[in-house]
């Protein structure tokens, strides 16, 4: 089990987000979090990462309850995220982003910076490497040295996929990667997520594309209304009365929450 | 020969200049977090009372005094650090404002610490303490045919001039690591910099005593370099003067600040006429800078550009320099 | 004497609040922090000097002159520092800020040049004259500027809440874009706010010229932070908080002064708006909702 959420519940000033939710993560998995507009999936995100408390429940992470946790301390844990609207550091070059990502798995200080030791060099060099290894992988590594908000949108989704790969997740959270890809880039994030598995990692996906969803995800969680409706495999999901209900009552008429 | 070169008098400007340098770092570093802080003036006093004090009633060697000063303002700097966290962007300018007035009130009133509104006089003098120095190792500055006041003003440069470097050394390594690439992402976006798993709170506090401790660092300087101090050395007026350095040359990159400072502190120099007017030239320059250019002179694409033009001068013809230019 | 030092507080904690109204006002609907308010009031006080020792007029003339004045200074302010950075991309919202301290170091040192760096004395005719109650002792120029004051308060709080012009301003501080789409004309609304706080200013300036007998280009620092301090101490952009936390400082300061510690009676705003900002964010009357803006 690499994650286990659990009776999830969380209140912003009176406006109930997400209510008693509880699924779970196998090791390897793709997994899909998906629900109409304003269900309470990017809030989600948010309470696995510590970006807000939750009011109560508790994430279990490879066996670890998050609780207490601070963001950063979640993702040297083993826990990345992306975000829905896209956050790069954009006056930093492409690779830098990459590099930044990589932090919290580096230890040099202020003064083994300052005087360059063997061992700064040393860590430099594998920072770097690295980078161009992550950029490898998403196809982004002819524009290293371009500056991130100089790149076209489809690249900006992948280079925050990179810089999420870049501190070495169990467990990656992928907050609407597809939002406003054309159908190649749609094709081509398929195969990174593909890869991104075969590597190892676990995914939790948040995605609209519905088409994308079914191909790669094994698994479906459901929310509608900051509660889970349904769990299963995509056929199964395809076929719920409830998750069809909860497609066609609500449309997309409400905002994200969070 | 050497002594008809040397003018005590443009020495001790360009020492002032170099000092404005420190401080245009310090704001600069404390800036390169995103916290905007109008407190330098307020770290600069606590520097320079601490090493005065020390030296002068407490027989500390100026050196030392030096050292213990900057470290305590650091120190100063991460105490007010952490409550400077809860607060961003307005409240923080207004924040660290007041804490200036409070320290420069404090030292008004301290009277039997800090002789009040009065001052600190009779502070050892840098560039005396050096030719003492020389003197008892057996120096003469007429061995280089340099008369005493020559040589204090060359030593005091010289000195100056080496820790300047020494600081922008420093922060220059400091920002091609791992320090400065979270320095700059939390500038960027606070909570995206969380979310890559970057300790926001240890680096907006290292960033913010380190800013401090420059400051200190700069104050005690200048209380040896006067010799003599007094609360309004270090009032509002100060720390604006500190900031603008950053404002005007720009913060993105640290030469930003370095040439604001050395513009900034050499035009009333160069034009006689107008340093009577200084503050209303600062005055109308920081409303034009913030209408017309609000990231300042020096910016990212302009240190780009004079890459570019110096490798292009290096490589010749094979230059290749403007194709990641988009 | 506790009744005297009552008097005494209320009075400067009157003036306090005209101060902080000019901040707030631009405040609520620009979400700005005008650095360069202080300066402006202090040039209204500069205008009451002029007006009633050199040109040796009478004390309205002085407050009409005042007003004129700082409210021309105020539209300058608006177009020179503020509006060549509304809306432009890529403008940190620090930006104003920046540029209206811009405007208040070149005011301050403009009034150097203007009126020269040291205090001038405001001398009205009726400055001494004081009538004694018991053994209290009350000066015709604190009831003055008492009711000058409450006259502003009453007559800020009649506006904004029942005329036209003051319904559209607290809607434009509701939201600038949603009133501009109502139909309100927002850059004249922004223009009219600034002026009106400006104007304010002007008239606290008389007032504290009134209240001090004593008038310097170095003013306008010294209260401009202490109208900050109100704010942040009352909310920001809160018309009743800043009413509150004017006579709540000018209190604390009338007392700190009378039970000892003069030398630090500066510094209570400062420790006050510190130990707030930490405890209390938005402020003591502020709503919790905003005061969390960055």
């Amino acid at each position: 089990m690499v994650l286990e959420v659990k009776k999830i519940s969380k209140n912003f000033g009176g406006i109930q987000a997400l209510t008693d939710v509880s699924f779970s993560i196998e090791q390897g998995e793709v997994i899909g979090l998906i629900g109409p507009n304003g269900a309470g999936k990017t809030t989600m995100f948010n309470m696995i990462t510590a970006m807000f408390p939750p009011s109560s429940g508790e994430i279990v992470f490879m066996g670890k309850s998050l609780s207490g946790l601070k963001p950063h301390e979640i993702t040297k844990l083993g826990i990345c995220r992306t975000f829905q609207n896209i956050r790069l550091f954009s006056d930093l070059t492409v690779r830098e982003n990459v590099m930044v990502g990589n932090h919290c798995r580096l230890t040099t200080g202020v003064w083994q910076s300052v005087f360059r030791t063997k061992y700064q060099k040393q860590e430099e060099k594998k920072v770097l490497e690295k980078a161009d290894e992550i950029l490898e992988i998403v196809g982004l590594l002819e524009h290293s040295q371009t500056t991130a908000k100089n790149l076209s949108y489809g690249q900006q989704r992948r280079l925050e996929i990179a810089r999420a790969l870049a501190s070495e997740p169990k467990l990656l959270l992928l907050d609407e990667p597809a939002a406003g890809m054309n159908e190649k880039e749609t094709n081509d994030l398929f195969d990174l997520i593909m890869k991104i598995k075969s590597l190892g990692i676990t995914v939790l996906l948040i995605e609209h594309d519905m088409p994308l969803v079914m191909r790669i995800c094994s698994r479906l969680v459901v929310l509608n209304f900051g509660e889970r409706i349904a769990e299963g495999t995509p056929d199964s999901i395809q076929t719920n009365k409830e998750v069809i209900e909860a497609y066609l009552g609500v449309e997309e008429e409400e905002e994200e929450l969070a | 020969m050497l002594s008809e070169l040397i003018n005590p008098y443009y020495l001790q400007i360009a020492s002032f200049i170099l000092l404005n340098i420190i401080l245009g770092v310090s704001i600069y570093i404390t800036l390169a977090t995103g916290q905007l802080s109008l407190g330098h003036a307020g770290f600069m006093s606590i520097g320079a009372y601490t090493s005065a004090i020390l030296t002068l009633n407490h027989n500390v060697p100026l050196v030392l005094g030096i050292v213990i000063a900057a470290v305590f303002t650091g120190l100063v700097g991460v105490i007010i650090g952490f409550p400077a966290l809860r607060l961003h962007g307005v409240y923080l300018a207004i924040a660290t404002l007041g804490f200036g007035e409070v320290i420069r009130v404090l030292f008004v009133n301290w009277e039997n610490l800090t002789n009040g509104a009065i001052g600190i006089a009779n502070i050892p003098h840098l560039g005396r303490e050096i030719l003492t120095l020389s003197k008892d190792i057996g120096f003469e500055p007429a061995a280089l045919g340099l008369r005493n006041n020559q040589f204090i003003s060359l030593a005091v440069f010289l000195l100056l001039l080496i820790i300047t470097i020494a600081v922008i050394w420093f922060f220059i390594r400091q920002n091609n690591s791992r320090i400065g690439r979270a320095y700059a992402s939390i500038k960027m976006d606070e909570q995206a910099s969380e979310a890559m798993g970057i300790n926001i709170t240890y680096y907006k506090i290292l960033a913010f005593g380190q800013g401090a401790l420059l400051a200190g660092f700069a104050g005690a300087l200048y209380a040896h370099m006067t010799a003599y101090i007094s609360p309004s050395d270090f009032d509002y007026h100060r720390a604006v003067e500190i900031l603008i350095f950053a404002i005007f040359g720009g913060s993105e990159v640290i030469w930003g600040p370095i040439f604001g400072a050395i513009f900034l502190s050499s035009l009333p120099e160069v034009l006689r006429s107008v340093s009577e007017y200084r503050f209303m030239i600062y005055g109308a320059l920081i409303v034009f800078m913030m209408a017309f250019r609000p990231q300042g002179l020096i910016d990212m694409n302009v240190m780009n550009w004079l890459k570019r033009s110096k490798s292009k001068k290096k490589e010749g013809k094979h230059g290749t320099g403007s194709k990641e230019n988009q | 004497m506790l009744i005297e030092q009552l008097i005494n507080g209320l009075t400067l904690g009157s003036i306090y609040v005209v101060v902080a109204l000019g901040y707030t006002l631009v405040f609520g609907v620009l979400n700005i922090v005008n650095m360069g308010h202080g300066e402006i009031f202090m040039f209204g006080a500069f205008m009451g000097v002029v007006v009633t020792n050199s040109l040796e007029l009478p004390l309205y003339v002085a407050f009409i002159i005042a007003i004129v004045v700082t409210a021309i200074l105020g539209y300058f302010l608006e177009r020179v520092a503020l509006r060549p950075l509304r809306g432009k991309d890529g403008v940190s919202h620090l930006a104003p800020l920046i540029s209206t301290i811009g405007v208040s170091i070149f005011l301050e040192n403009a009034a150097h040049h203007l009126f020269g760096a040291g205090n001038k004395p405001f001398r009205t005719s009726f400055s001494d004259m004081s009538f004694t109650v018991g053994t209290t002792t009350v000066y015709y120029v604190q009831i003055l500027i008492f009711v000058i004051a409450i006259l502003l308060m009453a007559g800020l709080m009649f506006w904004l809440s029942k005329t036209k012009a003051g319904k559209a301003l607290r809607a434009s501080a509701e939201d600038l874009s949603v009133a501009s789409l109502l139909g309100v004309n927002t850059k004249r609304m922004i223009t009219q706010t600034v002026i009106l706080a400006s104007a304010m200013g002007g008239i606290a300036g008389i007032l504290v010229g009134l209240a001090f007998n004593s008038v310097n280009p170095q003013m306008g620092l010294s209260f401009g932070l202490k109208g900050l301090a109100i704010i942040i101490l009352g909310g920001l952009g809160n018309v009743r908080g800043a009413m509150a936390g004017g006579l709540i400082l000018g209190l604390a300061e009338t007392f700190v002064v009378a039970y000892g510690a003069s030398g630090y009676r500066d510094a209570i705003a400062f420790i006050a708006i510190i130990v707030i900002l930490i405890v209390r964010p938005q402020g003591i009357f502020g709503t919790a909702t905003s005061g969390s803006r960055g």
